[in-house]
This record gives C-alpha cells, sequence and structure tokens, in this order.
C-alpha cells in the first residue's frame, strides 16, 4: 500500500492549514418538511412502537420510523442507512442521543414502504439491522461506551453486554407496556464516560484489584511524579525497589485500601495496568432519571455489588436486569418510572419485590454524601 | 508580555524540573507567566503552533510539555 | 476465511437485537474483497484483527487496549485519542489505532451525500469502522495509524469544511435535542443556539486552557432528552414564564378517550379508560390544576413547569409564549466526589438569536474567567462550586441570590460574614473593650 498524500505538507504543518471551521450547518440537513415546519409543530402521536407523526400547524406531517442500532457501525452499514434514506426520504436521516436511527417522510402513504424495507434488512447472522421501536413506555436503546473493542482502563465490554442485554429485552424495544419510558445506560468503568449516573438501570463495568506495578520498566516508561499525581485518592507514592539482581530502581509504592480502581494511573503510565479476569466484572445501578417530570431528576443507586463477566452473553446479568424489570412492570403505577416506584414503595419493598439480595457494599461509605443515605426516621416497613 | 520573554520563562522553568517530570497543566504555566489564564492563553497556544511546546492529553485531561521531552514518547511507540 | 477464529463472538451473531459482530465481520469481508480497488492507508485486515484482539479479550477477561497521549493533529490539544494495541505481533493491522473524534451537526440530522463522503475518506484512511455517535455526540472515526491523522484532517477541512470535535481539558462538542426541528414542547431553537456557540467558541474546543473538560448541553424543554441536567457543566433547558395554553376542546378529546393520552405512549397495555382526574390532576406536583365541569384550569402561579401535563395531553396543552431558557452548573458524573446534578444559577434567560445570544454568552464567560482563575487541576466547575459555595458563583457572575436557587435554606447558621457586611467592621480596640470588661 503506497502513502497517498492529502495535500498536507509534514515539513510545513501550518501551510494552508484551515482550523476552527466547527461542526456543518444544521440546516442544511434538514428535510423539507423540518425545514418549513420548524417551530410550527402542535403534537405528536406514536402511532404503533416506533413510529411517530409530528402534526404542524400548517397541516404538514412528519412520519418518523425509529430504528435501534449499534453504536459501533461499519461503513457499509451506514452507507446502506444512506441507500435507504434515499431510496425514501429524500436523503434525509438522524440519529438520536441514543444511538437510534431516524428515517423521516412526509406523508403516511410512504410508512409502510419504508417499515417494511427495514425491516427486511437482517445480518447474514441472523439479527436485524433496523429493528424498529424504542418509543414511549418502552425501552430504548442502550447508550454505552468502547469497551474491549477500543478502550484501555475497562472492566467489561460494551458492545457484548448491550448486545446481550437489548435481545433480552427485544420484546419491550418493540412494545410500550411499561408504566414509564425505561432507559438503560451501559458505561464500562467508574470514569463513566457513559454517564450512566441517572438511568432507570445502569450497567457499569468495575475492577475490583488495583493496578498491578511493573516496577522492573516502571521508571523506564513513566515519570513517576506524573503517575502519582493521576490518583484521584492519593493512593500512589514514589518508591525504590531493589530487584533480586541487587540494582535499585525508582518505583511506585500503591496503598491498595485506598485504590477506587479507576484506572487515572494506567492512562499516565502503562506500567500499572489493572484489568483482570477475576477481579473485573458489573455493577447494577437503578432508579435514576433525569427528566423534570412529576418529581426531580434522580440519581442511580446500586442494587448489586458485583456480577461477573460472562462472555459472550452475560447471562446473569441479563437475568437480573430482566428481574428488575418485570417486577417494575408488574407493581409501579402508569407515569412511575423505577426510580418513583421504587421510593414510593421503598427501597426495603424494592429488595423483597426484586428478590434482590441487600449487602454491606450497597451501603454508601463514600465521603460526604454517605451520612444523608442511611436511614434517618423512625419509619419503615418490616 | 512578549513572545519571546514568554519562551524564555516557559523553556526555562520547564527545563528546570526536566529531570522529574516532563508534562505540566496548563495552570502552572499561567503561574510561570505570572499572567491570568486567558492572557497566558494566547502565549502558550503560540508556543504550541511554534513547536516550542507540545500536548499530552489523557482522553480527559490535557498537558504541556516541551516537544520532545519526556518518557511518554517511548511508552506510546511515537519515538 | 476469516483471519482468526472468533468462537465466542460468534455467539453474539444470534439474536434479534442488531448484531455489530456481523457488522464487523461484514466490513472485513468487504475489505478482502475490495471491489472499489481502494488504496487502503492503513491495514486492509485492521477488521480482522480488531475482531481478533476483541475475541481475545472475550477469551481472557481483560483489555489489550494501551493508552496514547501524544498522538494529535498540529495545533490542537483534543479530537484525537491514541491507542495502540498490547499484542502488536498478533495483531499488526490494529497495533496503532487511534480514535478521531468528528464534530456533530446539532440535531444530528445528515444528509447522505455528506455521510457518503466521510464513509469514503474513512475507508480509504481509516478502519471503516465508526460509532454514530460518541457520548458526548462527535461521530467517532475508529482506528487509524498516527500517519493518517493530519491527512485525515486535511481532507476533512479542505475538502468537507468538517473540523474535529473536543477531548481533553477543552470545551467539549456541544450537544442538543431535537428542539424546534421536530418537537412541539421546545421552548428555543436549541440547534441554533448549540451551533452558534460551538462556532463562537472554536479556540476554547481546540486549545485546551481549561482545569479540566467542560460540557454544554442544550434541552429545549424540562423533559432533558439529552440529559443536560445531569451531564454538562451548563446545561441550558428551555422554560417558560407565562400560562400554559389550554385547548378545551382537546381537553374534553382527552376525556372522550378520542385521542390517545401521552401521544400513544402506553399503548402497550390496557391502563383501562383514561381518566384526567388521576392521571393529570392528581399527579401534578404541586396540585395547581383542577377540573371541574369539564373545564381544566390551572393556576399557572404555583406551575413549577413540570411538563407531566403536557407530556400526557400534548394536543390541549402548549407551554407558554413567552419562552427562553433556565442555565442549570456543575452536573457531572461521579468521579470523584460523587455525581452531581446541575444546580440552577439563571431561573430565566432569554434566548435571543438577534443579538447573537449576548445575555447567554455574558454568563458563559463570567463562569469560564472564575473556573479559570479558581479550579484547581482537573476540578469540574461542579466540584469548584462545592469548594467554594454557590455564592462564590453568585458573585462571579453578578447575579442576585433568590429563593429559586435553593432547595432549602442552609441548616446550619454558620455564616461566613464578610467584615464589609458587619456594621463598624472588625476593627477594634481592645481597650475600649476593657473599659468595661475587667481582665
Amino acid at each position: 500500500m503506497a502513502f497517498i498524500s492529502s495535500g498536507y505538507n509534514p515539513d510545513k504543518p501550518m501551510e494552508n492549514r484551515i482550523s476552527d471551521l466547527g461542526p456543518q450547518h444544521y440546516e442544511q440537513f434538514y428535510p423539507e418538511v423540518i425545514k418549513k415546519n420548524k417551530g410550527k409543530w402542535l403534537y405528536h402521536e406514536i402511532l404503533k412502537p416506533g413510529v411517530l407523526v409530528h402534526v404542524s400547524e400548517t397541516g404538514d406531517e412528519v412520519y418518523t420510523v425509529r430504528c435501534g442500532g449499534a453504536r459501533l457501525m461499519s461503513s457499509t452499514l451506514i452507507r446502506e442507512i444512506c441507500e435507504i434514506a434515499d431510496k425514501h426520504c429524500d436523503s434525509c436521516l438522524r440519529f438520536t442521543t441514543r444511538n437510534n436511527i431516524e428515517f423521516m417522510v412526509d406523508s403516511k402513504d410512504k410508512v409502510d414502504l419504508l417499515v417494511k424495507d427495514l425491516e427486511s434488512r437482517k445480518f447474514d447472522g441472523g439479527s436485524f439491522k433496523f429493528p424498529i421501536g424504542g418509543t414511549g413506555a418502552g425501552i430504548s436503546n442502550i447508550v454505552h461506551t468502547q469497551g474491549w473493542i477500543h478502550c484501555h482502563t475497562p472492566a467489561t465490554d460494551a458492545s457484548g453486554t448491550v448486545k446481550a442485554t437489548m435481545d433480552e429485552v427485544f420484546s419491550d424495544f418493540q412494545d410500550m407496556r411499561m408504566p414509564a419510558h425505561l432507559r438503560i445506560s451501559m458505561a464500562c468503568c467508574l470514569n463513566m464516560c457513559g454517564a450512566v449516573h441517572c438511568s432507570d438501570i445502569a450497567i457499569l463495568g468495575y475492577h475490583r484489584k488495583p493496578p498491578l506495578v511493573d516496577h522492573e520498566y516502571l521508571d523506564k516508561m513513566c515519570e513517576v511524579p506524573l503517575a502519582i499525581a493521576a490518583c484521584p485518592t492519593a493512593a500512589l507514592k514514589p518508591t525504590k525497589i531493589e530487584m533480586e539482581d541487587g540494582t535499585k530502581l525508582n518505583s511506585i509504592a500503591v496503598n491498595e485500601s485506598r485504590c477506587m480502581f479507576c484506572g487515572n494511573c494506567y492512562t499516565m503510565c502503562p506500567s500499572l495496568p489493572l484489568s483482570d479476569k477475576e477481579g473485573d466484572g458489573i455493577v447494577l445501578m437503578v432508579g435514576g432519571k433525569v427528566s423534570n417530570r412529576i418529581s426531580a431528576p434522580k440519581f442511580s443507586k446500586v442494587v448489586v455489588s458485583f456480577i461477573p463477566n460472562e462472555m459472550p452473553r452475560w447471562p446473569s446479568m441479563t437475568a437480573q436486569i430482566k428481574n428488575i424489570i418485570e417486577a417494575y412492570a408488574a407493581d409501579a403505577r402508569k407515569y412511575e418510572r423505577l426510580g418513583e416506584w421504587a421510593e414510593r414503595i421503598g427501597w426495603e419493598r424494592f429488595f423483597d419485590k426484586t428478590g434482590l439480595e441487600f449487602t454491606h457494599h450497597l451501603i454508601d461509605d463514600f465521603r460526604d454524601p454517605a451520612y444523608y443515605t442511611w436511614r434517618q426516621t423512625s419509619n419503615f416497613k418490616f | 508580555m512578549e513572545l519571546a520573554e514568554a519562551k524564555e520563562k516557559i523553556v526555562e522553568a520547564l527545563t528546570k524540573k526536566a529531570k522529574s517530570k516532563s508534562k505540566f497543566y496548563f495552570n502552572d504555566l499561567s503561574k510561570i507567566l505570572e499572567l491570568k489564564p486567558r492572557e497566558a492563553k494566547k502565549l502558550v497556544n503560540k508556543l504550541v503552533e511554534d513547536g516550542v511546546l507540545e500536548y499530552w492529553s489523557s482522553g480527559s485531561t490535557t498537558m504541556y510539555g516541551l516537544s520532545g521531552t519526556g518518557k511518554q514518547a517511548g511508552a506510546e511507540h511515537e519515538d | 476465511m476469516a483471519k482468526h477464529k472468533t468462537p465466542l463472538l460468534d455467539q453474539l451473531e444470534s439474536g434479534p437485537w442488531p448484531s455489530f459482530v456481523s457488522d464487523m465481520k461484514q466490513e472485513a469481508a468487504v475489505r478482502a474483497k475490495n471491489e472499489k480497488n481502494i488504496e487502503y492507508q492503513i491495514p486492509q485486515d485492521a477488521v480482522e484483527d480488531l475482531l481478533g484482539v476483541l475475541e481475545l479479550s472475550y477469551t481472557d477477561g481483560t483489555t489489550h487496549w494501551k493508552h496514547g497521549g501524544i498522538v494529535g493533529v498540529f495545533g490542537y490539544g483534543g479530537g484525537v485519542i491514541g491507542r495502540y494495541c498490547d499484542q502488536p505481533e498478533m495483531f499488526p493491522g490494529v497495533a496503532h489505532f487511534h480514535t478521531m473524534r468528528v464534530a456533530q451537526p446539532a440535531g444530528k440530522f445528515y444528509k447522505t451525500d455528506f455521510l457518503k463522503n466521510l464513509c469514503d475518506l474513512w475507508d480509504f484512511r481509516g478502519s471503516g469502522l465508526t460509532n454514530m455517535h460518541g457520548s458526548t455526540g462527535d461521530i467517532i472515526l475508529l482506528g487509524t495509524t498516527t500517519p493518517q491523522l493530519e491527512e485525515i484532517f486535511y481532507e476533512l477541512t479542505h475538502k468537507f469544511n468538517q473540523d474535529l470535535g473536543g477531548s481533553g481539558s477543552n470545551l467539549r462538542t456541544p450537544a442538543d435535542c431535537i428542539g424546534e426541528a421536530r418537537c412541539e414542547y421546545a421552548c428555543y431553537d436549541t440547534q441554533d443556539l448549540c451551533h452558534t456557540l460551538t462556532q463562537e467558541y472554536q479556540d476554547e474546543l481546540h486549545r485546551p486552557a481549561f482545569p479540566y473538560k467542560f460540557k454544554f448541553k442544550f434541552d429545549g424543554c424540562p423533559n432533558c432528552c439529552v440529559a443536560s441536567i445531569a451531564r454538562s457543566d451548563m446545561s441550558f433547558i428551555g422554560t417558560w414564564k407565562d400560562d400554559i395554553r389550554i385547548d378545551q376542546d382537546a381537553v374534553a378529546g382527552y376525556v372522550n378517550g378520542d385521542f390517545p393520552p401521552n401521544g400513544g405512549a402506553h399503548a402497550g397495555r390496557d391502563w383501562g379508560a383514561f381518566d384526567i382526574e388521576k392521571e393529570v390532576v392528581g399527579l401534578c406536583p404541586t396540585e395547581c390544576m383542577k377540573y371541574e365541569d369539564g373545564k381544566l384550569e390551572i393556576n399557572n402561579k404555583e406551575c413549577t413547569r413540570c411538563m407531566h401535563c403536557i407530556n400526557v395531553m400534548p394536543r390541549a396543552l402548549r407551554p407558554g409564549k413567552e419562552k427562553g431558557c433556565s442555565i442549570l452548573c456543575g452536573a457531572k458524573a461521579p468521579i470523584l466526589d460523587g455525581a452531581q446534578m446541575g444546580s440552577l444559577l439563571v431561573p430565566f434567560i432569554e434566548v435571543n438569536k438577534e443579538d447573537g445570544y449576548a445575555a447567554i454568552k455574558e454568563v458563559i464567560e463570567a463562569i469560564w474567567d472564575y473556573w479559570m482563575e479558581e479550579g484547581k487541576n482537573r476540578e469540574r466547575l461542579g466540584e469548584l462550586m462545592k469548594r467554594q459555595g454557590f455564592q462564590k458563583l453568585l458573585e462571579a457572575t453578578d447575579i442576585k441570590p433568590v429563593p429559586q436557587h435553593v432547595q432549602e435554606p442552609r441548616t446550619n447558621p454558620y455564616i461566613f460574614w464578610k467584615e464589609e457586611e458587619v456594621e463598624g467592621g472588625w476593627t477594634r480596640d481592645v481597650n475600649e473593650y476593657r473599659k468595661n470588661h475587667l481582665r
């Protein structure tokens, strides 16, 4: 493969350099019906799971067909999405914040053909390319992070746990039987690039072993003060290590009881790896939300402290998730989010109804806010 | 402050510390320059453009160092 | 024939949900065939090797990636995340496999031409794999080699008029909800505010000089579909000041069962006939509604605009006409001190396209000045607020304290009075004091 230059001259990086362009202007990408009716929409209705109509004060309508997608997406698949949009949607489409793909048409008679087309497309392995759903009081697509596909600090895989979970809850992606919408999110380590901290159900990868210290190489590969400064809990300090042959090396000592397993030191220093087959696994958190509807936004709470990684389909994890969802679906009131339900019935009742085991790991002991999460009233349920 | 003066201050301060570490936060640089962050930024940007300073990013945080110094390049196979 | 056997990943091809494994295999096959005769600039079998390294992770339960902090494009501190495989000899195709963040258009609307061009570039100079989109909102181009980074940037800027997104101690690529483009709830044009501010603050986005990352997110209404209140240092949430608009005929339509409640969102179960008393009036958190003699009344003064009634009856109820946004500050994910939700700083501000959003920019820049001066290394705005107190943020932005700023007033009296707030100041004469108080 011969190197082909774009025109860039590495000897003069600033020559003809263009910078600070920002993104494309949004308006050039609007479908005509959107451009014409922006700001004029009157109401919307979900016609069936995954199919919405929005009606404008001009009388115009836009029909949206929402499809789930893996956020890891090949150019081949994107081209197929483009082909569909070229065929049905005047070459326009959009993505949602939850990695769904939305195809829009401007009249009802175009919907059926589009839906049929989307439903007919499958991967060679048998899964749908464009499952329609993810609307209303159902389970939408999972927002997630990179995991083992591309990250250096994950405690689990992201795409795999998401695929396994979405297969398990697929009927609820295409249905709207839940008391309210239920949002699942996934982050593959506690740094939470996926910001799962306000989700109805959060899948979180978690390490449980402090970093290994590769003393022999550490001082060659890393700058000790930088690695030490990277630790958010000040668990690292400089040390001298005597090797078997008597040589003394600069290295790092880990105060293991202070380690919160974040991997920030590994980011700075490749001689401090922390992933481990037995140590790493999944935490489940529930009851968060971001909407201000009825009650204020809430953080998710840890209800399962650890589930081992079970590749390739994480059956214990998906079973727990399904169990929580069914308990919620059976017991919550219409419009009640998972966290609102748990608060109404009380968390002690949540553990009853889900059958989840309550352990000491679920009681907060991390810094200030912990105290206020303990029960400070004599009111509780037996 | 003139660019030449800024360059001299930064190179001197960073070289002095080069033995223990090669990467610095932006705040460290504005302290070296004894300037408010917004003023310091203009000069620091220019020093990056002139190849005196280079960035190192953890993905979430960015640090600055004298170009080509430190152990990162070796560890990251970019030397 | 696949380069690496992937028996574990193969099990992720079954089931209804789109299989990323099937998609990767499809891409690997397309690259192997190369029907378009592309002169691949990174290894043709990169996707095969990525499947191989992922299978290895599925076998040994650990990651095989290392971070790289040096690589980037010249003059930018963000937009590229360096990645190296820790088994480069087994998987040479992904030995160097860096991510590029490409700034997404506001609202994530696309025309196919743009996407196809991007695919052409990425097939030619990268792995052909993407994330549509990353968590912050960017288009993620997943996997290329170091020499290709500048080439890709050159082509993006010269051919596509397109820039990279943010990473590191930068303003991160701002993100917005669909807003007025296709939502009747939107109280301002989220796309225009998002795009305008993104363009205005390109320098902050590319050249890191902040203590840490900084995020803007724009939600058109309090439903918060882009989670701004939980995920952004500055959250712009659409709201209104005047009365909810009521169409009593449409209210009757809901009561009579002519329209499905909540836009049909609950159609998957038989919840019984719609009961406006129970489902709307009874669930109003401020109890400011009543339904009498077939008429719905709202005591708007007591309404906190939670959106519930509007969500349930979108044909009958609409946000008022005097619209703008609230600004909340300091949200972040848990690390380090615990998760923080955004705290209300500006209850209402006009979102004025005509003057280029001057009032909003003024608040943003005051906050940046404060945070850049006072923030410690790697301290998010929310953590600075926590360390120094909300009052400091009010001072920095010159905003008058109002009861809306708090959930409740303080439960301790330990007020740090300033000298100038106390009559007569703090300088006193001890001898004067001793005239009345013996030693």
